[in-house]
């Protein structure tokens, strides 16, 4: 969960982490849970970001996610405001899984 | 190698069923995340930026080909096939899942290993040097020492609630390989007259608030080792701060309290102690030495003309043998460094089929051992001089063969924002730019011996106070930049590196960092490592170039 406050002014959207595999996720426009930010709720409307966290309550509860907060997200690209949840959204930069089965050094 | 006695092995299964049964619960909701959370934590399962991470113990980076295996196997069966040596010696999985660590734990428990205290408030894994009982350098061999400390703080019942982590180096050596003036607890084997004994460092440390550990103790009597902990401990226990986590560790504990006063209150309180209740008899200090006595070498020359002759042969071998050998006791072997710092991947990562090759190059070369090393790389303790060249063609076909141990390319770098939940920028594409600036090994070699260390924040995983260039990644408004500290040194001659300044742009470091470069090409005299040259000069020569933009 960060551990950094949101403003939770303008736009918002509800992340969490799956319990059982620990992946990133964000509640979507047909209240389910989605690793693909492009599916996520983003809304200004309260009463709707009441509803998602009575959503997100239940799912905690139901065992399906933890560490459930909101995000600001930036009303012009849609993206999460803060660099950190940036990041959760598009994955790590570099991750040697990717380079696996591939030599990793060429000099002699 | 120390081998599991029979407590041991009943602890760590133990363990195992504890930790099954508490997954389950939390599966099943009958533990909340509120409740599981300090449980995870105590068997190093971390939940990270973008997925579970798994922190497996290495005691003193000592393992065999057996548990080099089977982390190979952990790495394909439970994870994305490659695992992350850490500055503390140990190895983390970046992707498992809640549901399989059950079985994680029950295939580390089958080779010795586990997941014990690499998270939370307690005593953390004791590292040590990696060219431990191998080192031309050696007082004594620090690992039964090392081992001794493992088994008295394994869920020791008094220190499991600890105010904040815990952690405890050894070397045996005069020439400092594992950092231990920047432990809560340095120990270091020294002699006195004919006497052994140990010298403690208490109240170091690194993070937002890096301290030099100073001397607690200079020379503590081997039998008096655990009793003098344990005073130690109590001390810290009773009055380090668990009002503020930031001002909770020992090193804050003994800065406000005065090193001459923390040592009184350790004395008063070792006063109380029954020695022989906690201390551990010549006998038994003797049963677990034996565990590390000397392998069996065989008597060989000094020269080996099978190794002359291949170096001559082949200027890649000789490139990798001339940087990444250390001369070993014993006549007619070596130390061998394996580089996991190739330009392409994140310092410290090593996949599976490395391992394997490891592991088997372990076995058929290194009388099956291998130690892993707080800068992240791999060690063969004790090859035969004979066998360099067969062992460097199998590196090779591996892309193990990076000659770079030592050098500018051979970087310590934590995680960073691509994996950590604490990081406020990334560090690995920092270390693979800069990598890729020096990746002439030629000029690599010129440069000579060069320390540089990255943090994605303030806790300072990557050790950026103590490299001889420290850079520390920080974030505003959605925009990474870099600090920089000089003049950081991580050995005996333990030194904080020097905040420059305002930090730089990704682009502005690596052009910084090769002007410093220059400045200390152009002033260094013969023989003159950075370290030495910037501790000749100071900050203002070098601070004049990397801001020369500004």
């Amino acid at each position: 969960m960060s551990t950094l406050k949101h403003k939770g002014k303008g736009p918002q959207s509800l992340t969490a982490n799956l319990l059982r595999g620990g992946y990133s996720v964000w509640l979507t426009e047909d209240f389910g849970w989605s690793q693909d930010f492009a599916d996520a709720l983003k809304t200004e409307d309260t009463d709707l970001m009441e509803r998602m966290q009575a959503i997100g309550n239940r799912d905690v509860d139901a065992n399906e996610i933890v560490g459930l907060y909101f995000i600001d997200i930036e009303p012009d690209s849609g993206l999460p405001v803060r660099y950190r949840e940036k990041f959760r959204v598009r994955g790590p930069s570099y991750d040697t899984a990717d380079l696996i089965d591939q030599p990793s050094a060429e000099s002699a | 190698m120390y081998r599991y006695d029979e407590f041991d092995t009943r602890v760590v299964y133990a363990r195992v069923r504890q930790f099954s049964d508490q997954v389950a619960r939390r599966l099943d909701g009958s533990l909340t995340e509120e409740q599981f959370r300090p449980l995870r934590l105590m068997n190093g399962l971390y939940l990270q930026l973008h997925a579970y991470m798994l922190r497996v113990a290495i005691p003193y980076g000592t393992l065999n080909s057996a548990q080099f295996r089977q982390l190979a196997h952990i790495a394909d069966t439970y994870d994305k096939g490659y695992g992350h040596i850490t500055t503390r010696q140990n190895m983390q999985f970046n992707w498992p899942e809640l549901p399989d660590v059950p079985q994680i734990l029950r295939d580390l428990a089958d080779v010795e290993m586990h997941c014990f205290q690499t998270s939370g408030n307690c005593i953390r894994n004791v590292t040590s040097d990696p060219y431990a009982g191998a080192a031309a350098d050696e007082i004594k061999d620090p690992r039964p020492t090392a081992e001794l400390l493992r088994q008295w703080s394994t869920i020791h019942p008094e220190f499991t609630f600890l105010p904040r982590k815990f952690k405890i180096a050894v070397v045996g050596s005069p020439n400092d390989r594992a950092v231990i003036r920047s432990h809560d607890i340095g120990i270091e084997i020294v002699k006195q007259e004919d006497a052994i004994g140990y010298h403690i460092l208490v109240g170091g440390g690194l993070g937002r608030t890096p301290i030099i550990g100073q001397t607690l103790r200079a020379f503590c009597p081997t039998d008096e080792l655990l009793p003098y902990l344990e005073a130690t401990m109590r001390v810290y226990n009773r009055y380090g701060r668990r009002d503020n986590k930031y001002k909770a560790r020992i090193k804050i504990l003994v800065q406000e309290t005065g090193i001459e006063e923390f040592r009184a209150q350790v004395d008063a309180e070792y006063a109380k102690l029954v020695p022989s209740e906690i201390g551990v008899s010549n006998a038994e200090r003797e049963r677990i030495a034996a565990y590390f006595a000397p392998p069996d070498y065989e008597d060989l020359p000094p020269v080996s003309t099978v190794f002359e002759s291949a170096k001559e042969s082949d200027p890649g071998f000789k490139a990798w043998a001339d940087n990444n050998l250390v001369l070993h006791r014993q006549s007619g072997y070596a130390i061998v460094n394996i580089s996991l710092k190739p330009q392409q991947r994140a310092p410290g990562d090593i996949d599976s089929t490395q391992m394997r090759l490891v592991a088997d190059l372990a076995a058929r070369f290194s009388f099956d051992e291998l130690r892993t090393t707080h800068q992240q790389n791999l060690v063969l303790p004790h090859v035969r001089l004979d066998d360099l060249a067969a062992i460097y063609a199998e590196l090779k076909a591996k892309g193990l063969h990076e000659n770079n141990i030592g050098l500018i390319s051979d970087i310590i770098c934590c995680p960073g924002m691509d994996f950590c939940a604490l990081a406020t920028a990334r560090s690995i594409p920092v270390s693979q730019a800069i990598h890729e600036r020096f990746s002439d090994p030629a000029r690599q070699r010129a440069i000579g011996e060069m320390q540089i260390k990255i943090s994605g924040c303030i806790n300072a995983c990557g050790h950026h106070h103590i490299g001889h260039i420290g850079i520390l990644g920080l974030e505003k408004a959605g925009v990474e930049f870099y600090q920089v500290k000089l003049g950081g040194d991580s050995s005996e001659e333990t030194r904080l590196g020097d905040i420059t300044g305002p930090g730089f742009s990704h682009d502005e470091l690596l052009d910084g960092i090769e002007r410093l470069v220059e400045r200390y090409m152009e002033t260094r005299t013969e023989g003159e490592r950075f370290i030495d040259t910037y501790k000749r000069i100071g900050l203002a020569p070098f601070k004049e170039v990397l801001y020369v933009d500004f």
